[in-house]
């Protein structure tokens, strides 16, 4: 029997988070499947794949370069995959590969090999790779003396941004909209960087961010498991962003636009496994720009997992092993394959988890660094139900989109107007707060650079509210205080908000809100829109009237 | 068709509830398939394996509110919820569940509430004779100031009803009183503030599991830091290394009593504090806590499904298990069995394996380190205190508690380059043990630099030691030492009633920005001198998979 070695990702950081077991724990089973001895390595005990009953061999050790040759030595595997431990295990796969340790002991790196994934994370042959298939990546000028500053002073794109190399916590960068203030940060950013060198790259802020994660085997065949969008616009790390699943307010072109450079970028990688690819597009023309590649299982992939029901980690460990699209079942239908591309017919929303209430003093604003340590993941039909759904679930002190903070009491429109152009964590209250004063959906749009489109569900969330609140000061006539109730419901305000909204009016509505819950039904999540038979006790629920678990028990 | 039961999860990953609890509801759900039942889990959180949806034999993908838990019921009509799995998320909704008329299964929602009500929880402890650090819960600043004065300073101050540690404060003297006061009011208002008499003493945890008359304890965990340092924060170590044979016998004897006396059907954590001989009961938690995962691996014992079966009505001594602390064989410590009757008296025993196995099994040291990302949270203090502050964990496993604890300090990202400058700045009572630790570096070939108080006795104790000044001092500077990139470590404790923004603060930032290792508690220091040996010479540790070391090779 075959033993591969597989790298876990090491404790919990911001950034490294629970994912990895996951994705850990589904490559194991699936490489197990296949036939093979499994021996894991992580210093990280609070994680299933470190059970007994996940892998073969289990070495809770440090996860350096020294405890691993060491486990090599006596475990002799045949291959080991890299790209399942996050950046960490990626990182230890080149470590022992530059350490020729995996040359000595003759093992076979699986999956996405060291060469794709150098050309995916270094920055100069990412880009000269990007240019060889004619894909745009963003301008930059690496500025290393005031004459070299001075002489891109009329070449750049405006607004630009500056990050100084090699200063802590970007300290000295900045955003330039001129030429004059390109050369005033430009400078201080030269003074202030321990090299003395600082990189110069188009601004990008404000554009739209869509990830799309992808697939591909050794014989070249590439899928798109799904495409995800970001609300908030370029400039907040993916991680602390809202992410919407699928894109939202991506037109068909744009859409096979992106999914087509996608396909290119992994068929030119070669990527045989998952990968994650990161564009910026333009939100008033087809411009667009490749902002990164994950050539591993990420956070992205856990999410588009969850979000599609598609196990991209369980697929990725089949492909590293030699087995094509085309020969793995899909776990979900097990009546289609694994190069289905899955279907959604419904609207999934991710929203960060930021340890602020923890951390009175921390510095709140999002920006490229990432801050939350976790997240909520909601599914429903529509994108205003799934938002709803995904902020009752966070576990922080507002269930609904009001917020203590921004009530005009306690927030002027001076400060809101800051609160919905910089990032928080508080920003999408913000938003809804905005909206709720009456501003336009222009005015919200300039400021926080949101797509209009999500604004508009906001927006639609906040008038139906506002109705309930003029319905509890009497000024709603009964039939409309019934429907304002039902849409309510049908939006997925929770019926607690409603009651609350509506104070002691509520009670005269009692029986409306017990027909509401009456329309709660659970849907399934079955890969394929209900294309092919499916029986995944998957679930979410939705205010609808056919309860999909019904349906299944009522045919067996 | 078998009977269906629901499991909560813990919802998203945040500080103080992380993947363990994850792995505590994957293990239930397992547990459950395997006993006959049909697990359905609700969870909301896509980066676990609770959310795959093959780990149960359904999923709903929802929030784990009382509205969502209450829908799913209807729904599935399970004949029963799972809640001590789920962290303090799934927890709390067990009264409230209760009252909808849903069967919370194991713990009765009445003893979880009687758990975590102090004043429940105080005459529990004052009927079963088992002591507790002495203090109140208060309403006013005179009030608070009545209590300290009575118990005496240091004290801990905390809002009640709050978790993770959220506005606790270690207060020193009554000048600090009133301004940690407010803060511990403000963080819950219109509820009482508790102020407890602190005690710096060893902490140590258990995690129990007990079908409501007999109680399981796989081991006992001691905490490296003193008491006042966040659980979740501390390295821990098990088996307990100064843990009198008499100290282990109290813990054991309170446990079973409070298990039984609270009718625990399932799991629950204790956390004492031992001062001189005698262990204080701080605080119960009537559900999986953090170590869980830990201690289920170091012992071989599969706490989550022992815990599980129990919850659901068989009895520990019908799986083969009964009252007592597992100890294994021969063990550090003495080599016995600590036996515990139901009501808590002890019967020391020649330890026999879970089996009846007779072979004598090979020492096992288990570290536990916390892991930080500071350098992802700017203007965040990085000084340990009762606020929990870490997001993940590992683990350093060996034969000797020195590599142990080498192991679990490397893979916590600890950089410590041989031969290297070390600072020492510490608080005045931690000077003593700052003055051994510093002979010890000495010895070892690394130069040390200190600021003057510390100086002057590291120079009085013989060691040749650079004196830096404090920040506002001028040249030469901690902070400048720092930046030059030869230091190898910064051992620094805050003194009582530090916040951020003062210089301790920024040379603890500081060195977070300069990857330097700051250590902030001088028992991580002392830990980590223990650990030098191995630093030096690392083949001192072994490297052998979680099986050979719990079961041997």
């Amino acid at each position: 029997m075959r033993t591969i070695l597989v790298i876990g990702s090491g404790p919990i950081i911001i950034g490294q988070a629970a994912e990895f077991d996951y994705a850990g724990t589904q490559a194991c089973k699936s490489l197990r499947e296949e036939g093979y001895r499994v021996v894991l390595v992580n210093s990280n005990p609070a994680t299933i794949m470190t059970d007994e009953e996940t892998a073969d061999a289990v070495y809770i050790e440090p996860l350096t370069v020294e405890f691993l040759e060491r486990v090599i030595i006596r475990e002799k595997p045949y291959g080991l995959l890299p790209t399942l431990g996050g950046q960490t295990g990626l990182n230890l796969a080149s470590q022992l590969d530059q350490a020729g340790i995996i040359e000595k002991y003759g093992i076979k790196l699986l999956g996405t090999q060291l060469e794709a994934i150098r050309k995916a994370e270094d920055r100069e042959l990412f880009r000269a790779l990007m240019r060889e298939i004619r894909e745009p990546v963003p301008e930059s000028w690496i500025v290393e003396s005031d004459a070299d500053l001075e002489a891109i002073l009329d070449v750049v794109p405006y607004p630009c941004i500056i990050r100084p190399a090699y200063t802590l916590g970007g300290t000295g960068g900045g955003i330039a909209n001129n030429r004059n203030e390109l050369w005033e940060t430009g400078r201080k950013g030269l003074k202030l960087s321990m090299r003395s060198q600082l990189m110069v790259e188009r601004s990008l802020l404000g554009w739209k961010e869509v990830e799309y994660e992808v697939m591909r085997d050794s014989k070249g065949n590439c899928i798109t498991v799904c495409n995800m969008e970001n609300l908030d616009p370029m400039g907040v790390h993916t991680g602390d962003s809202i992410v919407v699943a699928p894109s939202q307010t991506l037109s068909d072109i744009e859409y096979h636009m992106l999914r087509t450079a996608s396909l290119k970028i992994i068929n030119a990688l070669k990527i045989e496994g998952g990968c994650n690819v990161q564009l910026a597009v333009n939100p008033d023309s087809f411009d667009y720009y490749i902002i990164e590649v994950n050539p591993r299982v990420s956070r992205s992939s856990a999410l588009a997992s969850k979000a599609t029901g598609y196990p991209i980690a369980r697929v990725a460990a089949k492909i590293a092993v030699g087995k094509t699209l085309d020969e793995i079942e899909n776990a979900v239908t097990r009546t289609t394959k694994a190069c289905f591309e899955p279907a959604l017919d419904y609207c999934v929303v991710k929203i960060p988890r930021w340890p602020f209430d923890k951390f009175g003093t921390g510095d709140r604003r999002l920006s490229t660094q990432m801050k939350a340590t976790g997240e909520v993941m909601a599914i429903d039909r529509t994108f205003e139900a799934a938002l709803l759904k995904a902020v009752r679930g966070l576990e922080v002190k507002s269930k609904d989109l009001r917020h203590v903070a921004f009530a005009p009491d306690n927030c002027t429109d001076d400060a809101l107007k800051v609160a919905i152009s910089q990032p928080t964590d508080e920003r999408l209250w913000a938003l809804a707060e905005a909206l709720r004063r009456g501003w336009s959906l222009d005015e919200v749009h300039r400021h926080s650079r949101v797509d209009r489109w999500f604004l508009r569900k906001i927006l639609g969330i906040v008038v139906v509210t506002e109705a309930l609140r003029q319905a509890a000061n009497g000024r709603r006539r009964d039939e409309e205080v019934k429907a304002d109730i039902l849409r309510a419901a049908a939006l997925g305000v929770p019926v607690r908000t409603i009651r609350e909204l509506l104070g002691p009016v509520a009670d005269s509505y009692g029986d409306l809100f017990v027909e509401a819950e009456t329309q709660n039904v659970y849907k399934m999540v079955d890969t394929c829109a209900g294309e092919f038979e499916s029986a995944t006790p998957y679930y979410y629920s939705a205010r609808e009237s056919e309860d999909d678990q019904a349906l299944i028990s009522a045919n067996s | 068709m078998k009977p269906t039961v629901l499991v909560l999860g813990s919802g998203p990953i945040r500080i103080g509830q992380g993947i363990e609890f994850d792995y505590s509801c994957v293990h239930c759900v397992w547990a459950l398939r395997e006993t006959g039942y049909r697990a359905v889990i609700l969870n909301n959180n896509p980066e676990t394996v609770s959310t795959d949806f093959d780990t149960g034999d359904g999923l709903y993908f929802e929030p784990v509110t009382l509205d969502d838990v209450l829908r799913i019921v209807a729904h599935e009509n399970p004949v029963g919820v799972v809640v001590q799995f789920g962290g303090q998320t799934a927890i709390n909704l067990a009264d409230k569940l209760q009252g909808a008329g849903v069967k919370v299964l194991g713990t009765s929602p009445e003893a979880i509430a009687a758990a975590e009500d102090r004043d429940q929880f105080e005459s529990l402890l004052t009927r079963l004779k088992i002591p507790k650090p002495p203090g109140r819960a208060v309403r006013s600043l005179a009030e608070a100031r009545k209590v300290a004065e009575e118990v005496g300073y240091p004290v801990l101050v905390r809002p009640s009803f709050v978790l993770g540690g959220r506005a606790m404060e270690i207060v020193h003297s009554e000048e600090h009183l009133e301004g940690f006061y407010q803060e511990a009011e403000d963080a819950n208002p219109g509820q009482p503030v508790l102020v407890d008499k602190y005690f710096t003493g060893t902490e140590a945890e258990v995690d129990v599991i007990s079908d409501g008359e007999e109680t399981f304890l796989p081991g006992i965990m001691e905490h490296v830091e003193r008491a006042g340092v966040h659980s979740g924060d501390s390295m821990a170590v098990y088996p307990p290394v100064s843990l009198s044979g008499d100290v282990q016998k109290q813990i054991v004897v309170s446990a079973c009593q409070i298990a039984r006396e609270l009718g625990i059907k399932g799991i629950m954590n204790i956390q004492f504090v031992v001062v001189d001989g005698v262990a204080y009961v701080l605080e119960v938690n009537p559900r999986a806590s953090r170590t869980v995962p830990y201690l289920s691996k170091v012992t071989g014992v599969p706490l989550v499904k022992l815990a599980t079966r129990c919850m659901m009505g068989e009895t520990l001594r019908s799986i083969g298990y009964e009252s007592g602390l597992w100890t294994r064989l021969p063990g550090p410590g003495d080599g016995t069995r600590l036996g515990c009757t139901a009501n808590g008296v002890i019967q020391t025993e020649t330890a026999v394996g879970e089996k009846g196995v007779e072979t004598p099994e090979p020492p096992l040291y288990a570290v536990k380190a916390p892991v930080f990302s500071f350098q992802k949270l700017a203007r965040v203090e990085p000084s340990l205190g009762p606020e929990m502050k870490s997001t993940g964990e590992v683990l350093g496993v060996d034969r000797t508690y020195e590599a142990a604890l080498y192991k679990a300090l490397i893979a916590s990202g600890i950089v410590f380059k041989p031969k290297g400058q070390v600072i020492i700045t510490v608080d005045d009572p931690d000077k003593v043990a700052a003055v051994e630790i510093a002979k010890e570096l000495h010895c070892r070939g690394y130069q040390i630099a200190a600021t003057p108080g510390t100086a002057r006795l590291i120079a009085e104790a013989g060691v040749p030691v650079e004196k830096l000044n404090k920040i506002q001092d001028g040249s030469p500077t901690l902070l400048e030492r720092l930046f030059e990139g030869q230091v190898s470590l910064m051992i620094n404790t805050p003194g009582p009633g530090q916040k951020a923004g003062s210089d301790a603060a920024r040379i603890r930032r500081a060195c977070i920005e300069t990857g330097v290792t700051c250590v902030t508690s001088i028992d991580t220091a002392v830990a980590l001198a223990r650990a030098l040996p191995v630093f030096e010479d690392p083949t001192k540790a072994l490297c052998l998979s979680i099986t050979e070391y719990v079961r041997g090779v």
